[in-house]
């Protein structure tokens, strides 16, 4: 993973700290099982020694251990809050989404993703977003449980039928950001993929007209076709 | 004198014919018979597991292989992953605590003898309905199969509905054994025995059994709803006209987090004993592991939300699971602590119970470390259903039921079948299966923390970095197997071959090893008052002051049992 957003810097940060912690742990223990079973195997010390650790050495382990997870859970609670935020666009991003974050729909389906953009224009696998430019995912699903996840940009996000759920995020730099789902989702599971490309604003609007353009022309011609009674 | 025939005296062949043995296993009642079962039964399906996990590996060895179809590869999931929790880890469990607690606890049986039959005849039956389903169609859905892919819209044929039943009659099943051992713990003890002197395997089966009675009946609640929705027409999980599908996550996931959190209890449980036994001096602090233990089945539990933590719901609740799965720190580390505190100033003997405990303790100090990553939100966002977290459970799991459960093995085993277990054996397949677990599950951590590869998927694609991982971790998944079977292989040939062991080869603390190896069928004939913790110990110690008796003055001298 290679951050492209304001909050997958601060998952990034959150993951190092993650895996401090579990080296620690890891190595703390490990560690004492190697001295424990050199320095005292049988045959090599005296007789087992009856004396044991009394209940203070309870209690200040059990205040170490506390204080260990406290502070695991107050940095995940400040880094977690930071990565949640809706980012605000920079002045290189679309002008229409400096007060608000452009609220795109991501419908999951098997085994594709939809993305509805707000003209009425919509594509499917492939989302095309404004660089530098606040951007709300919508998730939904319309049918079976849908993992969204595009790592270099946000977090994961399930799509629940029924339940939205959402992702933010600004892309800093243009170009092509693959995502793949990541819930078991039938057989084409593995093929359900999605890709986020982030172009200049500019770019953008383009895209979006001619998209739109398209569906159209693409529409007014099955509509023809049927009038003329030819199934397409 | 002639012999006069005196009918009410019986004394040639009584009680007649014994039936043969396999009738007598299946129709006994008593715990030690349907804890071999329950442990036999288990191993014989942690083999299955393993083919099953193989066949996966040997798909994922190359990107784009096209070894297994995708339906194929999700049937092997599903298996897998029901084999693995419902017919491996938790009967291998209940197996151990079924055999053992009524002997620790010197009871001469259970108290509700034909449930706990009935229970491991559920079970049994379960495990024929999921293996039943390969006459017609597996489940496709995975491992804990999410509505509403489990709806009969997007999989019509019978696999789910052969899964919810194999999977319900199992947990009912669990439910029915641990309400006898549950009932057996709270009447049956020893003269003496109060619940500070009970061992802290008992204990560990006492809290186990408590926790079976609060998540099996979730679970059990779940499969109906679900089958409801199947076959009469439910909306529960189907969205739209009310249903909730995060309805089944809930309540699916407090079954797999309890789960989960009873096999690591079973597992410390079994770990505390071997320690205390093989260090030759008494666990430390033995009310602080017992009570971390109850601390483990209430947290864990409540900490089912860890695993919906990408799901639409509340940040609030995120954090609150977040909160419940950081608190198991304190419980976890705790136990540790005073495992390794015991081993500090002990004398180890390296014998394979023990050295399967230090395994599955340096396991299980892996998977739960990774576990911390997974509940810090903002991180689990990123690593969740990826490969990651399949390392992460299988480090603990693997660790608690396959390590901790052959620690177990090998130390009861002598008790169970009068002979020990292969010493050199057991050795070469510890150490294989130790090379082969991180083999095996270390390119995971690597490929999904690092690369993001997904869950469950039955094929990755080249170029995402993600190769040499895949490839590295199906060759370990081999060695791993190979050195779970050698213990398998161990166990068969040693029932018969086995060095001859006594009553008690290991010196052990407990009651159980005050009976014979194998114990009659009413385990005791004489009960010993318990006067401590460790009454085996006291009864060695006494017989100690016996034969020195002379020499020693008069008041120095305290027999206890």
């Amino acid at each position: 993973m290679a951050p492209h957003s304001p909050g997958t810097d601060q998952i990034s940060t959150l993951l190092t700290i993650g895996f401090v912690a579990a080296a620690i742990v890891v190595v703390a223990i490990n560690v004492a099982l190697v001295v424990a079973v050199r320095k005292y195997r049988a045959g090599r010390g005296a007789a087992p020694s009856p004396a044991g650790s009394g209940r203070r050495v309870q209690f200040r382990v059990g205040a170490v251990l506390t204080a260990f997870a406290a502070a695991i859970f107050i940095l995940s609670v400040v880094f977690t809050g930071k990565a949640r935020e809706t980012p605000s666009s920079g002045p290189a991003g679309l002008a229409a989404a400096k007060t608000g974050p452009l609220t795109i729909k991501a419908t999951g389906q098997q085994w594709l993703w939809r993305y509805d953009y707000p003209n009425g224009a919509f594509s499917y696998y492939k989302l095309v977003v404004p660089v530098d430019t606040a951007v709300k995912l919508e998730l939904l699903s319309t049918d079976v449980v849908h993992t969204w996840d595009v790592p270099d940009l946000s977090g994961k996000r399930d799509a629940v039928p029924g339940k939205t759920n959402k992702v933010v995020f600004s892309v800093d730099e243009e170009g092509t950001y693959e995502g793949q789902s990541a819930t078991l989702s039938g057989q084409a599971y593995a093929a359900m993929q999605t890709a986020v490309e982030a172009v200049s604003p500019q770019a953008y609007e383009d895209f979006l007209k001619q998209q739109k353009a398209d569906i159209e022309t693409a529409q007014d011609r099955v509509v023809d076709l049927i009038q003329h009674g030819e199934v397409p | 004198m002639s012999e006069k025939p005196r009918p009410e005296l019986v004394t040639d062949g009584f009680p007649g014919k014994r039936r043969p043995r396999w009738v007598e296993l299946a129709t006994s009642a008593d715990h030690k018979d349907l804890g071999r079962i329950l442990i036999g039964g288990s191993l014989g399906f942690l083999f299955i597991a393993l083919v099953e996990l193989l066949l996966m590996r040997l798909q994922l060895a190359i990107p784009e292989n096209t070894f297994l179809s995708p339906v194929a590869f999700n049937r092997m999931l599903s298996l897998y992953g029901t084999s693995a929790i419902f017919l491996f880890a938790i009967p291998f469990a209940l197996g151990f605590f079924y055999y053992a607690a009524p002997l620790q606890i010197g009871a001469r049986g259970t108290a509700l003898p034909r449930l706990g039959q009935i229970g491991v005849a559920l079970w049994v039956a379960g495990a024929t309905v999921l293996y039943a389903g390969f006459l017609f169609t597996p489940s496709e859905a995975g491992i804990n199969p999410l509505a509403p892919l489990t709806e009969l819209a997007f999989l019509s044929n019978n696999g789910v509905d052969a899964w919810a039943t194999a999977t319900g009659l199992a947990v009912l099943g669990f439910v029915f054994v641990a309400i006898d051992l549950l009932t057996t713990l709270r009447n049956l003890r020893a003269p003496g025995m109060a619940w500070r002197r009970v061992p802290v395997f008992s204990w560990a089966a006492t809290v186990c059994s408590w926790l079976l009675l609060v998540i099996g009946p979730v679970l059990l609640a779940a499969l109906t709803m679900l089958m409801i929705d199947r076959n009469y027409d439910g909306i529960f999980f189907a969205d739209g006209s009310g249903g909730a599908p995060l309805l089944w996550q809930h309540l699916s996931w407090i079954f797999f987090s309890g789960s989960y959190m009873l096999i690591l209890i079973f597992a410390f449980g079994a770990i505390s004993e071997i320690v205390a036994a093989f260090a030759g001096r008494p666990l430390l602090n033995r009310g602080v592991v017992m009570g971390s233990m109850v601390a483990i089945a209430v947290l864990g539990t409540l900490a089912w939300m860890q695993n919906m933590l990408t799901a639409p719901i509340g940040i609030g609740w995120m954090y609150f699971a977040m909160l419940m799965s950081l608190a198991l720190i304190v419980p976890f580390g705790l136990i540790v602590f005073n495992l390794i505190a015991t081993m500090f100033g002990g004398a180890l003997r390296m014998r394979a119970p023990l050295l399967f405990a230090l395994g599955a303790i340096s396991s299980i100090s892996i998977g739960l470390a990774a576990e911390i990553d997974h509940s810090m939100v903002a991180a689990a966002w990123q690593l969740k259903n990826t490969t990651d977290a399949t390392a992460a459970t299988h480090f603990a799991l693997v660790g608690g039921a396959v390590f901790g459960g052959f620690a177990a093995l090998h130390f009861w085993f002598p008790k169970m079948t009068g002979r020990t277990m292969g010493e050199n054996l057991a050795r070469i397949s510890f150490w294989t299966m130790g090379a082969g677990l991180l083999l095996a599950f270390v390119p995971l951590f690597l490929a999904g923390g690092e690369q993001g590869q997904v869950i469950d998927a039955y094929k990755f694609y080249d170029g995402n970095g993600v190769n040499g991982y895949n490839l590295i971790a199906s060759i370990g998944t081999l060695v791993l197997a190979a050195g779970i079977v050698m213990t398998l292989v161990n166990a068969i040939l040693s029932r018969v071959n086995g060095p001859e062991a006594g009553h008690d080869p290991w010196g052990g603390d407990s009651l159980e090893w005050f009976t014979l190896s194998p114990p009659e069928p009413h385990n005791f004939d004489v009960l010993p008052d318990v006067r401590s913790a460790h009454p085996m110990r006291d009864i060695r110690d006494a017989i100690a002051h016996r034969d020195s008796r002379t020499d020693a003055p008069a008041h120095e001298s305290q027999p206890v049992a």
